[in-house]
């Protein structure tokens, strides 16, 4: 890491913080509390066409001909295209690019995209993709991954080197079998995970326009606007200079926009063909085939731990279902294993990892990308440990914290480390102490720590060039405009810019301007994935503040003729420090600053320092700062009727510095929410025929306010040495502990563990009628 | 194009306007709304009367605008989150609506997509009920999904809107000591909120 | 949604009439739908399920919706009158059963626009069913994917060959206080009892849940008990979310008392059979004094024949237990 990506952690001048630390309305908030705010649907262009897709009725089939005639020949019809006109491979990660926008001789699922229709309106253009006649010949399909690991012909990708294998990864270290001999207790037990999907609640929507000289504007909810723009130019054969990709403003997205998606190819490719802007919005049942949900995951763990508490080893192996294509599944092997290193020590660690490809909607990256699974299994085992001897599950926990400024034992550095104090606070909160282990029959309390990544030191694709970028334009009318390519995807990272610049500069919130995402306005920020964006593109606004900071300073110390060092600009007003009364406004500082140096400007960058463990695939998971986080879930079960009730989280957890604390619980209660109703109603599956089980919010149940347990957010602040004046993330990792902890609660309530998910009322009846039984045999042979 | 059947002429009010339209059958309030007339603050998330993001209020009470025609909306009184603010100016109020001040205070807004229904949900919860209880909003707002919040915020601004209303003091969340709210009540938020 | 063509009529006469065609005489040709809330055709529209050539609306008839009294002491309920009208109407004795059924489905926004007759008459909620690619028996295919398939939310009684689960709650609930439905077509009014209107798959026609044509409209529901006052009921839903969800099981119970002792009792079942499943024999056993002891022993007892014929799928057996659950706790809440 570079000098300049390095800011400190305190106040930038010296004192109090007057921004950071405060909660301030969002940016964007009032625009969207006044329905004001345009989302990629919102956008009606004159002369726009609808465009609407032909997907496969088939799981796995070749294409053997499309006929689109009687189709084009309905009135209204404009265009119409198939994976002929757009045959170049796309994928988002550069070494597994599988997939095309439309079919190219064969389809992988059902709802597979094939041919793509554009018409006046969408009445027409769904008339018209009934029109089209396809001819296939239906292959084999694979629906259980464990089929894929062992058959091979037909394969799903031809080309593929491993069959139907997607990606194995194996990594060991240390010494398993010493650690397992010296262990007091090993256990070894098997968990499912099933999948689960985004479901935000705005659908994937783009609309292209291609202009006479062939510019192309792409509209889209994406939460990656550079990577759409790489890969929608490299399709379509455009210079990436002359595709310009915006994302309005965004309707959800937790790793589900963070693919490019066929749509975008399509509108794109629509509007260069017939002149005329497209849009295509997908239904919600689309949505649910686009699909890159959580991949489900068969899990196999086996750990050691001493009567004293310590760990000794795990060994981890892991089947994972990838769906039909890649996505980001390179990365969710590596990080299934990479991820669960922390937050505690263990010495001896050893995981083999394989995705498969089968012929389901693509899964990929949903909020806690890869380590959610893990986490799951793993947090049950340790709860498990900690009965087998006899020491409270808090207490091993504590025990094994890996603290702070040491590294995992895959090699990662861990610098600020909060979770022994995140602990403390859901103990304290919760009332573990006096209510763990004592409360009536059905009621439990059950606790899961976790660690996550501050964004990656892996940049998807090689280069040396910065992670996130930002340029500052400053004028005479006191205005300061911000232009982030940072995705601003309602996590409020657009906010947090215009904090730092109120910080940095002294500036009132309304006179601070943000704008994002706009591929031709704004530098190269990679997007909102892996919590990066608080981390990176708060440096990189930190750096391009001080740089611009400077400018002033020095432009109103020459006018004044004093030193630099006297004047100060922090709080609204500019002034000698040695002699108070001389002061102006900032935005007549701005004034001298122009006239002394002309146009006004900076730019700030970040990138991250060289990490990772010195193996392959060492820098996968390596991350410039952990976050650290633990929950005490509540629950009660009925065992009338196998019925868990959410009663409360506590979800603590180490943001580094709240920026803005209202937003940090906001993203803490969004990932509890998340993360426990995922294991009570969500289910993401294909029946038997590969046909989606129920692609509607309405068979693939959200909760609702009444089914949302009262959460409570405990922020913990480590101050992190790198972050921005301290900060970290705190969108995915208060996700992880939500699981394991529930299933751990179930147990303190009614003594079932639950190892497979979902936890539906069957398998809480089920599980309890299996303990009945048993009870009463080991009753009977005690007698 | 498509053969049509005749086109339903229809008269509403929307927002306190008089709106004349010449619609399809087959179209919905939402259609109407996004495409006739261009209010894109109802949302469409799932249109099948899942989710709840295209809830307006019919007659003051909250409906899903993707499951009723058009031609059924015929002489009905349809507000949406674009007429809540100039209502409450109407009203004699200054600023926001109380409902969509709070929720913009408290963090409510998150990607915001489903928050247009929400708001209209609370607005005819408080409208009929003042001061309900957290059972009461919470089951006001069940038919309305939201993906980002997990509702805590969503409740505490509800909340904090009737605290406000009756000059009560709204209950501390867990990350704050005492009332964060209290001190971004200006738009600038310049001094706002100390945690 | 494909177009349609709407029809408004103002009076029931007019609504029948329209509705008078010869290929609507049957479900297999016929083109026109009555509309009343729309809650659940609209979206069996939006899904391709359902594409008629025309809607007859008959949410603007007069008379056609509200609550009227009815002989001793029953009520009449018009068939469009909103279901969230009833949720608060009653708060205890023998219409309870009612409000607390109206209460648990869907969303407020949906039942203020839903109505009676279409939450009786509304189509499952099958995954399978629910899907227009699977071509399943009640889209007049031959297999019931749910039989072999995933069947979480399918029947354990009454099934075969077709095997979803009847979606209404406000079925039982009025079967529980002995309802009659009126229905009119083109030549007249005809009355007959809500238990009759429900079919099971193995009655005929497998792609109906009840006897209505296409060319009829339901006018009214009437409950029918004897000496209403004497009655208690209750409704008791299990659902896995408490917003927005259809029943895993739910128990409409109504309980007859005079002098201190259970004298009459209906038990009907949602949620586990293709319609409405009232339990006879489970409601003799209820009968008896009030006392405690004797009632648990009862109440366990009428629920195991409740359940006596229940033949549970691969993913469904734990309704069973559940029901029987249910049923236990309604007869406790409804005699604590």
């Amino acid at each position: 890491m570079g000098a300049r990506d390095q800011h400190g952690t305190g106040a930038p001048w010296g004192d109090e913080f007057r921004a950071v630390g405060k909660s301030l309305r969002k940016i964007e908030g009032l625009s969207k509390a006044t329905g004001e705010a345009v989302y990629a649907d919102d956008i009606m262009l004159p002369g726009m066409l609808h465009a609407k897709l032909l997907r496969s009725p088939h799981a796995h089939a070749r294409i053997v001909s499309i006929d689109t005639s009687k189709a084009l020949a309905l009135e209204g019809v404009h265009a119409i295209i198939t994976g002929a006109d757009l045959p170049i491979c796309y994928g988002v990660i550069p070494w597994t690019k599988d997939e095309n926008a439309l079919a190219v001789d064969k389809v992988r699922f059902i709802g597979d995209e094939v041919a793509a229709v554009a018409a006046i309106d969408e009445d027409t253009a769904n008339a018209a993709v009934r029109l089209i006649e396809v001819e296939y010949e239906v292959l084999h399909s694979y629906f259980d991954p464990n089929e894929s690991l062992v058959r091979h012909e037909p394969a799903i990708h031809p080309g593929n080197k491993h069959g139907n294998i997607s990606k194995r990864v194996e990594l060991e270290f240390g010494d398993l079998e010493s650690a397992f001999a010296s262990a007091d207790v090993v256990m070894e037990e098997d968990f499912v995970f099933h999948g689960s999907t985004h479901a935000a609640i705005e659908p994937h929507c783009a609309v292209a326009r291609a202009s006479a000289d062939g510019l192309v504007t792409l509209w889209s909810s994406t939460q990656i606007t550079h990577y759409v723009q790489r890969e929608v130019s490299r399709v379509l054969g455009l210079p990436q200079s002359r595709l310009r990709v915006i994302q309005p403003t965004l309707g959800g997205a937790f790793g589900g926009k963070s693919d490019p998606f066929s749509l975008e190819f399509v509108v794109a490719k629509l509007a260069l063909i017939t002149g005329r802007p497209v849009k295509m919005l997908w239904t919600r049942e689309e949505v649910f085939y686009a699909h890159r949900g959580r991949h489900p995951m068969q899990m196999r763990y086996k750990t050691g731990i001493k009567k004293d508490g310590h760990l000794t080893g795990v060994e981890a192996t892991i089947t994972i279902d990838g769906g039909s294509y890649s996505s980001f599944g390179l990365v969710t092997t590596y990080y299934s294993g990479q991820l669960l290193t922390g937050p505690y020590d263990f010495p001896n660690y050893r995981f083999d990892s394989t995705r498969v490809f089968t012929n389901k909607p693509p899964c990929g990256p949903k909020r806690g990308h890869g380590s959610v699974q893990p986490r799951f299994a793993f947090e049950i085992q340790l709860d498990e440990l900690s009965e087998a001897i006899g020491m409270d599950p808090i207490e091993v926990r504590r025990v094994n914290d890996i603290g702070e400024n040491t590294k995992t034992v895959n090699g990662q550095r861990v610098t600020s480390n909060g979770f022994g104090r995140c602990l403390d606070e859901v103990e304290r909160a919760s009332e573990w102490k006096t209510r763990r282990g004592k409360l009536p029959l059905g009621t439990g309390l059950g606790v899961a720590g976790s660690m996550y990544i501050s964004g990656t030191n892996y940049p998807i694709y090689p280069n040396d060039m910065p992670q996130a970028g930002i340029q500052l334009k400053v004028d005479r009318s006191g205005l300061v405009t911000a232009f982030t390519g940072g995705n601003d995807i309602g996590q409020g990272s657009s906010s947090v810019v215009r904090t730092i610049l109120c910080e940095e500069l002294g500036l009132d919130p309304l006179d601070v301007r943000v704008v994002a995402a706009d591929t031709d306005l704004c530098p190269v920020d990679l997007g909102a994935y892996s919590s990066r964006v608080t981390f990176m593109v708060g440096n990189a606004t930190i750096d391009a503040c001080r740089k611009l900071r400077k400018q002033i300073v020095e432009a109103v110390a020459a006018k004044w003729e004093v030193d630099a060092k006297r004047v100060y600009l922090g709080s609204g007003e500019v002034f000698d420090t040695e002699q108070r009364e001389t002061k102006i406004t900032t935005r007549e500082a701005f004034e001298i600053a122009e006239a002394f140096h002309d146009t006004l400007g900076s730019t700030g960058a970040y990138n991250t320092p060289t990490l990772g463990g010195d193996y392959r695939g060492g820098s996968i998971g390596a991350s410039p700062a952990y976050s650290f986080t633990a929950h005490v879930v509540e629950v009660d079960v009925d065992v009338e009727t196998g019925m868990i009730d959410l009663k409360n989280v506590w979800v603590a957890h180490d943001c580094g510095r709240a920026l803005n604390p209202m937003l940090v619980a906001g993203q803490m209660e969004g990932s509890a929410y998340m993360g426990i109703v995922e294991a009570v109603f969500e289910d993401h599956k294909v029946n038997r025929f590969g046909l989606h089980s129920g692609p509607s919010l309405l068979d693939y149940p959200l909760a609702t306010a009444l089914d949302t347990p009262e959460l409570h957010a405990l922020i913990v602040e480590s101050i992190d040495p790198e972050g921005p004046y301290g900060a970290k993330e705190a969108g995915e990792g208060p996700l992880h502990p939500a699981l394991p902890a529930l299933s751990n609660a179930i147990y303190d309530a009614v003594g079932i563990r639950l190892r497979e998910l979902p936890f539906t009322p069957g398998r809480v009846l089920t599980a309890l009628r299996a303990k009945a039984a048993l009870d009463k045999e080991t009753k009977g042979a005690s007698c | 194009m498509l053969a049509m059947s005749t086109p339903i002429s229809l008269e509403l009010s929307i927002n306190d306007d008089r709106v004349r339209a010449s619609v399809p059958a087959h179209w919905t309030l939402l259609e109407l709304l996004r495409y006739e007339l261009g209010l894109t603050g109802t949302k469409q998330g799932c249109d099948k009367g899942d989710c709840g993001a295209c809830t307006v209020l019919i007659d003051g009470k909250p409906q899903l605008s993707c499951l009723i025609l058009a031609a059924n909306a015929e002489g009905k009184k349809v507000q949406t989150i674009e007429g809540l603010q100039p209502a409450h100016r109407k009203a004699g109020g200054v600023g926001l609506d109380p409902v969509q001040d709070a929720f913009d205070r408290c963090g409510a807004l998150q990607c915001g997509f489903c928050q247009s229904g929400m708001m209209l949900s609370a607005r005819a919860l408080l409208n009929e009920n003042p001061t309900p209880d957290r059972t009461e909003i919470r089951q006001a707002l069940s038919g309305n999904l939201c993906r980002c919040t997990g509702y805590t915020q969503i409740v505490q601004a509800v909340e904090l809107a009737i605290a406000e209303s009756t000059g009560a003091e709204p209950e501390s969340p867990s990350w704050s000591d005492g009332n964060p709210w209290k001190s971004t009540t200006s738009l600038s938020g310049k001094n706002g909120g100390d945690a | 949604m494909k177009d349609f063509e709407y029809i408004q009529p103002e009076t029931v006469e007019a609504a029948t009439a329209a509705l008078a065609t010869k290929e609507n005489a049957d479900w297999a040709t016929a083109k026109a739908r009555v509309f009343g809330g729309g809650q659940d055709l609209l979206g069996e529209m939006k899904t391709g399920l359902e594409e008629p050539s025309a809607l007859v609306n008959v949410k603007w008839i007069q008379g056609l919706g509200g609550v009227t009294q009815a002989d001793g002491g029953n009520l009449k309920f018009g068939a469009t009158t909103k279901l969230r009208a009833l949720e608060g109407l009653f708060s205890s004795g023998a219409f309870q059963v009612l409000s607390e059924a109206a209460k648990t489905i869907g969303s407020p926004q949906i039942r203020t626009q839903a109505t009676l007759a279409g939450n009786l008459c509304q189509r499952p909620r099958c995954l399978y069913y629910r899907r227009p690619e699977a071509k399943c028996l009640k889209k007049g295919g031959d297999e019931c994917f749910a039989y072999g398939g995933y069947n979480k939310f399918n029947a354990i009684l009454g099934g075969g060959p077709s095997y979803i689960v009847h979606p209404s709650d406000m079925g039982p609930a009025l079967m529980a206080l002995d309802a009659q439905i009126e229905i009119s077509d083109s030549k007249g009014t005809t009355e007959m009892a809500l238990d009759d209107f429900f079919t099971l798959p193995s009655d005929g026609d497998v792609t109906r849940e009840n006897v209505l044509r296409p060319d009829q409209v339901v006018i009214s529901l009437r409950t029918g008990l004897d000496t209403p006052s004497e009655w208690r009921s209750t409704y008791l839903k299990f659902q896995e979310r408490d917003g927005f969800d259809f029943a895993l099981s739910a128990v409409a119970l109504s309980l007859r008392v005079q002098n201190g002792a259970i004298t009459d009792a209906r038990i009907v079942l949602g949620g586990v059979a293709p319609r409405p499943w009232r339990c006879r024999e489970a409601e003799q056993l209820l009968l008896g004094s009030m006392e405690a002891a004797s009632l648990a022993k009862r109440g366990a007892a009428a629920a195991d024949a409740a359940l006596l014929g229940a033949e549970p799928l691969e993913h469904n057996a734990y309704k069973v237990p559940l029901t029987k659950g249910l049923l236990q706790r309604a007869l406790r809440q409804l005699t604590a």
